[in-house]
């Protein structure tokens, strides 16, 4: 079963990496990272030594929590990688759950990237052990670990496979990756703004926390390696095996609970914006688009991420060797404005395979140029007073409260320049948003590129068009920011006319491009 | 007599391979015309470029005389299109879609809520206008695309596989739909593996076969005196009956 299982799962590797020359070079880089990891890992692991044996014993400690954490987030958040985590998959072969469940824990065994966190593992036993004891008890140790690593992740993931197959559950997982990843930015924030107390307290201090976990007392029985290792790691075996237990429960009941997947969810309320909106096609796209923002994972995501990096942003820029004066209102404004703009590289990635609907119904390059309107109204709707939030809060952490008024006009006028500019992006060259929505990836399969020239461009045009009148508003001339808004409006205006009449022609190639099967 | 449809060695190819190889589809202004094939046969790639959604490599496309790709300003707002893939708005409501079409289309807001109500009531939408179509099942995705597609009241409509996944009660509305539109004197052209289905409803057929047609005209000149099962399997070729290998296929009486 076993066997069966792991070249299910190398076939499984192999299938998907056929015919496809950048999975097969994502493939290449994915192993050689992982090979990397793994030897940088162990190393990292192994010096550890070298510190004081208890500073040595509470990075252990954290180390091993650390990872257990990320075996149970990572597979969450990418669920759909793996096609041997869905249970319901194999839920038609005759097989006892006890044979499914060894045979899934071997197949998640199998990959570079498991194989990788052995390894590392195994380094703590060369940074924590300490005599003969030690590394009998660490080897033990990091295999238990291990294990409890892949019990705990599939145990979550089996837990929840009801809820990620359903539409619902993979909306809210959507935006909470962006909430992960955003997590992972706090340190980084923490140590831009000096760090609450010294590193080595936090780390005893975390250190003792942790302790007690499972992976605390992994930890603690290789650095021990007496016999209170061995009672650390027979608790560590035993919560292996309720897990366990606890994953073959989870994995009984998915195989025969109906898959909610098809179950509708409620109604939606009818908007009632849709009366201050302008009638006609115009409108009509303005209010399509709001309601994309709000209900579409994706919408929110990016709303969310414009607003988290605007704060960021807004933080970290402060502080000795940041911008001084007024500037330090303007700057995060109008990087806040770019960012906003961004959005509108693509846009019209986020009808995705619908556009049909818009294209079969255009038919002069009129029509599109009011398509574009409309999506830049909506956007417009949102971001006006969100960068105006931002320009009175810069102001204020800055301390003078009428540099917002310029900041938020430079801001504004930067906004309309990124949308003249993602207009013309958005018809040279569109991309299709994937389906399948996890942090990591922007583009279908083979969009790659595509999708990083658009963005990237969409930057560059950006910073370079709005540079004529923004610069000389962050170097001084303050009184220029009355024109930033007229000028902007202009690039907006001129960017939907020539984005209309490239875009009207390329309609077809349009609705193909951002319709990719990802 | 100008015809609904006519294309002039219209032509297709994805790399080496020919899709559409050089078709010369006619469809006369009031029928019920149903596009028939195995899969492959380029049934979807023809209807595609015929409503201006895919550019094609050669030829020539009229819906009611007017160039569709030199003219669109004369056809679009006289075509309804319903494509493969059930490729909707996912994230309005099924109300909110035929409201977001309509206005698209340019029709002023009252009259698009009344249609839209109308529409929602026949196609049975009723008490699912107000989800979003995300969570709709097939059948009803279908109903609602056929109403956003019927909406602007079109003169030729173009449905691609209208009936697959779809229920018998949701098939029996969409036909009943259907059948009261062309008898007004529009035309529908539907592509469909189903025979029994195009030999109940169509008054016309275009047989294609590996990217040509090698059949079209009224029903009964295709069929002859077989049914158009018969008829299609012998123009598009079958192969093999299914009686060679698989000897141990079936329970044994041993």
């Amino acid at each position: 079963m076993v066997r069966l299982f792991v070249r299910l799962k190398l076939r499984l590797i192999r299938g998907n990496l056929r015919g496809d020359t950048i999975k097969q070079l994502g493939f290449v880089f994915s192993v050689i990272g992982a090979v990397v990891a793994a030897v940088a890992g162990f190393l990292l692991f192994s010096l550890v030594r070298l510190a004081p044996a208890d500073v040595a014993l509470d990075i252990g400690i954290v180390a091993f929590t650390l990872f257990t954490i990320g075996w149970i987030l990572v597979p969450l958040l990418a669920f759909g990688l793996d096609e041997t985590l869905d249970p319901s998959r194999l839920a038609l072969f005759p097989l006892t759950t006890r044979q499914l469940a060894i045979g899934m824990f071997a197949a998640s065994a199998t990959g570079p990237w498991p194989l990788a966190s052995l390894i590392v593992l195994a380094g703590g036993v060369v940074g924590l052990a300490s005599g003969l004891g030690g590394v009998l008890l660490g080897l033990v140790a990091v295999v238990l670990q291990f294990a409890l690593c892949l019990v705990a992740s599939r145990a979550v993931t089996t837990a929840l496979s009801g809820a990620l197959r359903s539409r619902r559950g993979r909306d809210l997982l959507a935006v909470a990756a962006v909430f992960v990843v955003l997590l992972f930015q706090l340190p980084n924030l923490l140590l831009n703004r000096g760090l609450p107390g010294e590193p080595s307290k936090l780390l005893e201090s975390a250190g003792s926390a942790l302790r007690w976990t499972p992976p605390g007392l992994a930890a603690h029985a290789i650095a021990d390696g007496g016999l209170i290792g061995v009672a650390d790691l027979i608790v560590v075996a035993m919560v292996v095996v309720v897990l366990a237990w606890l994953w073959i429960a989870a994995l009984r009941r998915a195989l025969v609970t109906p898959d909610s997947s098809n179950q509708s969810g409620g109604s939606v309320r009818r908007s009632r914006i849709g009366r201050f909106l302008p009638g006609g096609m115009l409108g009509a796209i303005v209010a399509k688009e709001l309601k994309y923002a709000r209900r579409e994972p994706r919408g929110r995501i990016s709303w969310f991420t414009a607003i988290a990096v605007s704060g960021i942003i807004m933080f970290s820029l402060r502080g000795p060797g940041g911008w001084q004066g007024p500037a330090s209102a303007i700057a995060p404004a109008c990087l806040a404005a770019l960012m906003i703009g961004l959005q509108a590289a693509n846009v019209f990635g986020i009808d995705g395979p619908s556009l049909w609907m818009n294209a079969v119904a255009f038919a002069t390059d009129r029509d599109v140029r009011t398509d574009l309107a409309g999506r830049h109204l909506a956007i417009a709707i949102i971001a006006v007073p969100l960068l105006t939030v931002v320009s009175v809060v810069a102001a204020l952490i800055a301390g003078t409260l009428p540099w917002a008024l310029v900041a938020a006009l430079t801001a504004w006028g930067v906004l309309g320049v990124a949308l003249g500019v993602g207009s013309v992006t958005s018809v040279i060259l569109p991309y299709t948003f994937p389906d399948r929505l996890n942090a990591f990836s922007g583009a279908a399969p083979g969009q790659g590129g595509q999708a990083f020239l658009a963005s990237f461009g969409a930057m560059l045009g950006t910073s370079m068009i709005a540079l004529p009148v923004g610069l000389p508003i962050l170097l001084g001339a303050y009184w220029l920011c009355v024109l930033a808004v007229p000028y902007g409006l202009l690039i907006a205006w001129a960017g939907r006319r020539l984005g209309a009449s490239i875009g009207f022609n390329r309609m077809p190639d349009l609705v193909a491009a951002v319709s990719r099967p990802t | 007599m100008v015809e609904a449809v006519r294309t002039q060695g219209l032509f297709k190819r994805f790399g080496q391979q020919i899709a559409v190889g050089g078709i010369d589809l006619i469809v006369p202004r009031g029928s019920f015309a149903g596009l028939v094939g195995p899969n492959g046969a380029g049934k979807t790639t023809t209807l595609s470029m015929v409503t201006g959604l895919l550019r094609p490599d050669g030829g020539l496309i009229e819906i009611n005389g007017h160039n569709v790709w030199s003219d669109p300003v004369s056809v679009k707002a006289h075509i309804g299109v319903l494509p493969e893939g059930l490729r909707l708005f996912e994230r309005l409501s099924g109300r909110e879609l035929l409201l977001y079409n309509g206005q698209l289309r340019g029709i002023p807001l009252a009259e698009v809520g009344r249609r839209a109500d109308e529409l929602l009531r026949i196609m049975d939408l009723v008490e699912s206008q107000d989800k979003l179509v995300v969570d709709y099942s097939t059948g009803m995705r279908k109903k609602i695309g056929l109403a956003a597609a019927l909406l602007h009241n079109p003169d030729v409509l173009f449905l691609d596989e209208p009936f697959e996944g779809v229920d018998p009660v949701s098939a029996n509305t969409l036909v009943e739909v259907l059948r009261r539109y062309t008898a007004s004197g529009s035309t529908v052209i539907f592509s469909s593996h189903v025979m029994d289905l195009v030999e109940r409803l169509c008054d016309w057929v275009s047989v294609m076969s590996r990217g040509h047609i090698v059949a079209q005209g009224p029903l009964d000149e295709v069929r002859r005196d077989r049914t158009l099962n018969e008829a299609f399997l012998e123009l598009v070729g079958a192969r093999g009956n299914g009686e060679e290998g698989l000897t141990w296929l079936g329970s044994s009486t041993a």
